[in-house]
């Protein structure tokens, strides 16, 4: 890790303000439990932040905490219906703003890319280093938030053309 | 009053129009625009007199919609509803003619601040 990267302390601070304002107070974010590991992150989301600091931004989620989060940024009860649409657009918009807002804490100018949401797994150029995760609990389920940087910055982290906001 | 709610997510509308009545504006009338350039036909066949706009959009991105508005002497009230709110940006923001930039996640109180500050 250097300098510029955020630190864990950064991207808890900001994934914990995204989680308590859209999606309540009521459940916070815990540290994860034993066993989460084996859990199967169905969802996937990234963005990548291309100028003065390049990398990428991660949130992994399994289904149930998807559905959830959804729901809630939705303002749906919980016996209303919802598409895979609705969740890949309500998981890209998590990584957006938690993206948007780790791209204000490394050096400018850059640019943010448009989220890329998967179901499933989002394979990375090998080139980026690890420099902050985050494995939480919520509601009873896991997630990981992972911060990586490239350090060649010879180009965008995420290459363009395949950031869009679709399921993969 | 009729809003110009602009942003490519679903999602991200509803959360907008939703904290908008939070804040005590629920009463205005919305339009919606799931990208910068169809948020620009909206002006045209529409003339809302607020547009809250996100910044980065598939097709044409918000500060691009902002400058084309003034380059053609429109000066509807325009304000970011983004997640990056540095410094960078909001003096970006400025600098275009924008009224003011409400960062995400936002809270109904940032929305209120930001519509008293244009006298809504």
């Amino acid at each position: 890790m250097m300098l510029e990267d955020p630190t864990h302390t950064d991207l808890h601070a900001v994934v914990d303000e995204v989680w308590s304002t859209f999606l309540g107070h009521e459940e916070p974010l815990l540290p994860a439990l034993p066993g989460d590991a084996d859990t199967t992150m169905a969802w996937s989301a990234a963005t990548s932040v291309s100028g003065a600091w390049n990398g990428v931004v991660t949130v992994e989620i399994p289904d149930g905490v998807a559905h959830t989060a959804t729901m809630r940024m939705l303002g749906l009860e919980p016996a209303e219906q919802i598409s895979n649409e609705d969740v890949a657009d309500a998981v890209g918009e998590l990584v957006n703003m938690i993206g948007g807002n780790v791209k204000s804490l490394v050096p400018g100018p850059s640019a943010l890319s448009l989220p890329l949401v998967a179901r499933g797994t989002i394979a990375l150029p090998s080139d980026l280093t690890e420099v902050a995760r985050l494995d939480l609990t919520w509601a009873g389920s896991p997630l990981r938030v992972t911060v990586l940087a490239r350090r060649d910055a010879l180009g965008p982290a995420l290459e363009r053309g395949t950031n869009h906001r679709e399921s993969a | 009053m009729k809003i110009l709610v602009v942003d490519d997510s679903r999602v991200m509308r509803q959360i907008v129009i939703r904290t908008l009545r939070q804040a005590g504006h629920g009463g205005h009338d919305i339009v919606e625009a799931q990208d910068g350039k169809e948020a620009l036909d909206l002006v045209r066949s529409q003339s809302p007199d607020l547009i809250l706009s996100d910044w980065n959009m598939p097709e044409m991105n918000g500060i691009d919609v902002l400058t084309s508005l003034r380059a053609s002497g429109c000066q509807v009230v325009f304000g970011f509803v983004t997640s990056e709110g540095s410094e960078e940006m909001r003096a970006r923001a400025t600098q275009a003619g924008a009224a003011f930039l409400i960062a995400k996640p936002f809270t109904p109180e940032a929305f209120g601040e930001a519509l008293a500050g244009i006298g809504v």
